[in-house]
């Protein structure tokens, strides 16, 4: 059989290997753990982390729906730092159309930060 | 500059959305109604302003990426149109959303910036950044009305099937991209056979239509469209009966003559079974409606159908007509809604019952929701009957080649029929119903209470009265606009 008249068949020895990556290590700590180390479940054992702070409380708590407003707002913030540094890296090479381009972008985040000032979301209620 | 130039109607859309949303900050809540009439009275202005373009030919913006093109400006116009009205219901209906009237106005001058990009793009990237900008308005225009049940359930399901649509028609755009290695549809038009000819690059496309189709609400992508028609405020129904639809419809003609002319003859029985289907379904299902605004739902559907015929016919006729069958919805579907927003006014929901003796009431609605109605049955002299009349033209001239065609017509001419049932059922409640008594308690209360129509309203009703009877009965001038517009897309379609 002339293997390389199957373009794609590199991609199922890929997938092939793949999966025996992942599987034969876990199959092997399986047996490993049958026969060398049983299991013995207890307190410490099961508690989530084995060292620093026990955990307190559940993790299934509300969040107060203002949070997400904030998590967007810092969104706001986040994508303008994202942006702002490579910008401050590049600033001395940048065009003036370049310069624009990027104050009006910022224009539009602060337009967005002013606007949920003003609507008075920054308030904690 | 010359980029920014052609992209200006968009930008100045985009600034006045920006500008609703800083003006709403300082302005007191009584100029609310002030700053929606004003972005209205601005859209217009941008509409007269696309008269200043003239194209002697096709012209190209950012590298290729966006085309400003008969077609385009058509569509531009179109949305402008669409949106200035819809703004004037919105003012109207502002009362009944109890929080973020701005705000309000603001999106849908946005997802009016996302058709207008629609209308221009020439590349799958711009392709899905303007229907996302549109998708995306729209879930929080459809879900505004956030102390309704309905109106948040219209949201969610929106959202949901609108975000999977999307996921179809992203994977599409990679197939597409990875076969060909361009997103332009300027290039892909020249891609080599061998590419064009690979069923991924078929399926690609396929997952696009998927995408698309979604937009339009054909089926069998449609079953979003009745409770969210039913569920959103009046404004956003309307606006997403005729401007989603329609950035739908002009990013499908941009993709099929556009980026990919030489599969149009594979694609055409796609479409003709999918214009059937959706033809069928939409009048259908619009038969036993009791809700007005679901059954305009139905309708919409249905009317996709009617376009897609346009679609498949594959003839420069065909798309002639479904660019005037567009024009013609646009004023019909906007006549029926200014009417709904006036005809309910405190009513959660919008039975047809509710409408009896509203000609004693308002004659003026009466009138116009009977003309719509009438228009969307397809009765001549109206914008309808002619819009239906040259798909079929386009669709029986073009069926010499493809035998499927007729029996598409058939399906189309039965379609009709059976709408004229249940168009004419909300006519006869409206007209030779008698209004019921407003409470049980007091059946002899003299007289049922006139609704109000206030001016710009009533402009706005008298603007679609004139619209679809100036399509209806001189078709010529805006088919001398459409001509142009489909040559400027597709020069090479054939004219019977």
């Amino acid at each position: 059989m002339a293997v390389h008249n199957h373009e794609y068949l590199f991609l199922a020895i890929f997938l092939g290997a793949a999966l025996a990556f992942c599987v034969t290590p876990l199959a092997l700590a399986r047996l490993w753990a049958a026969w060398v180390s049983p299991a013995k479940p207890g307190v410490e054992k099961q508690a989530s982390y084995e060292c620093g702070v026990a955990a307190r409380g559940d993790a299934w708590v509300q969040f107060r729906s203002e949070y997400y407003l904030y998590g967007i707002v810092f969104l706001v913030f986040d994508v303008e730092a994202i942006f702002l540094l490579p910008f401050a890296v590049a600033f001395m090479g940048l065009s003036v159309g370049a310069v624009l381009a990027m104050a009006i972008f910022l224009l539009l985040l602060v337009e967005g930060w002013v606007w949920a000032w003003r609507k008075g979301i920054l308030t904690w209620q | 500059m010359d980029d920014l130039i052609l992209i200006g109607p968009e930008l100045a859309v985009l600034i006045t959305g920006l500008a609703v949303l800083l003006l709403d900050l300082w302005a007191p809540p009584s100029q609310r109604k002030t700053i929606g009439y004003a972005a209205a009275a601005v859209l217009g202005v941008v509409f007269l302003g696309t008269f200043a373009f003239l194209l002697p030919e096709p012209r190209m913006a950012f590298g290729g990426m966006l085309v400003l093109d008969e077609l385009a400006l058509f569509f531009k116009r179109f949305f402008l149109l669409a949106a200035g009205l819809v703004l004037i219901l919105a003012v109207e209906f502002s009362d009944r959303l109890k929080a973020g009237e701005s705000e309000y106005f603001a999106l849908i001058l946005f997802a009016l910036a996302g058709m207008m990009f629609a209308a221009s793009a020439n590349d799958f990237s711009i392709l899905f950044v303007a229907l996302e900008l549109v998708t995306i308005a729209f879930y929080v225009l459809a879900s505004f009305q956030r102390h309704r049940t309905r109106s948040l359930e219209a949201g969610v399901k929106y959202l949901i099937l609108g975000a999977l649509a999307s996921g179809f028609l992203v994977y599409g755009i990679a197939l597409v991209f990875g076969l060909s290695g361009t997103m332009n549809f300027t290039r892909l038009a020249q891609a080599p056979e061998a590419v064009l000819s690979s069923p991924l690059f078929e399926l690609g496309l396929l997952l696009v239509f998927v995408g698309l189709g979604f937009k339009i609400a054909a089926v069998p992508f449609h079953i979003w469209a009745a409770d969210v028609y039913e569920g959103a405020p009046a404004p956003t129904t309307a606006f997403l009966a005729v401007g989603s639809k329609a950035a739908g419809m002009v990013l499908l003609l941009r993709v099929l003559h556009g980026a990919v002319p030489a599969l149009v003859d594979r694609a055409q029985p796609v479409l003709m079974v999918v214009a059937a289907l959706t033809i069928l379904y939409g009048v259908l299902c619009a038969i036993p409606q009791q809700n007005l605004k679901r059954l305009l739902g139905y309708s919409s559907i249905a009317s996709a159908g009617y376009l897609l015929v346009g679609v498949a016919a594959l003839n420069a006729a065909g798309l002639s007509a479904v660019l005037y069958y567009l024009a013609g919805y646009l004023f019909t579907v906007l006549a029926a809604f200014l009417v709904i927003a006036l005809a309910f006014p405190n009513v959660d929901s919008e039975e047809i019952g509710a409408l009896a003796g509203l000609h004693e009431r308002a004659p003026l609605l009466a009138a116009a929701l009977a003309l719509a109605l009438v228009s969307l049955a397809g009765v001549p002299p109206l914008a309808g009957f002619f819009g239906k009349f040259l798909l079929l033209k386009a669709a029986l001239a073009a069926a010499g080649g493809t035998p499927g065609l007729y029996w598409l017509l058939g399906v189309a001419i039965v379609g009709v029929v059976i709408s004229l049932a249940y168009y004419f059922g909300v006519i006869r409640t409206m007209y030779w119903e008698p209004h019921p008594p407003t409470s049980p308690s007091s059946p002899s209360s003299p007289s049922p209470p006139c609704l109000a129509v206030p001016t710009p309203m009533r402009v706005a009703l008298w603007l679609c009265i004139a619209g679809m009877l100036w399509l209806g009965v001189m078709p010529g001038s805006i088919l001398n606009l459409t001509d142009l517009a489909v040559q400027s897309l597709a020069p090479a379609v054939p004219v019977p």
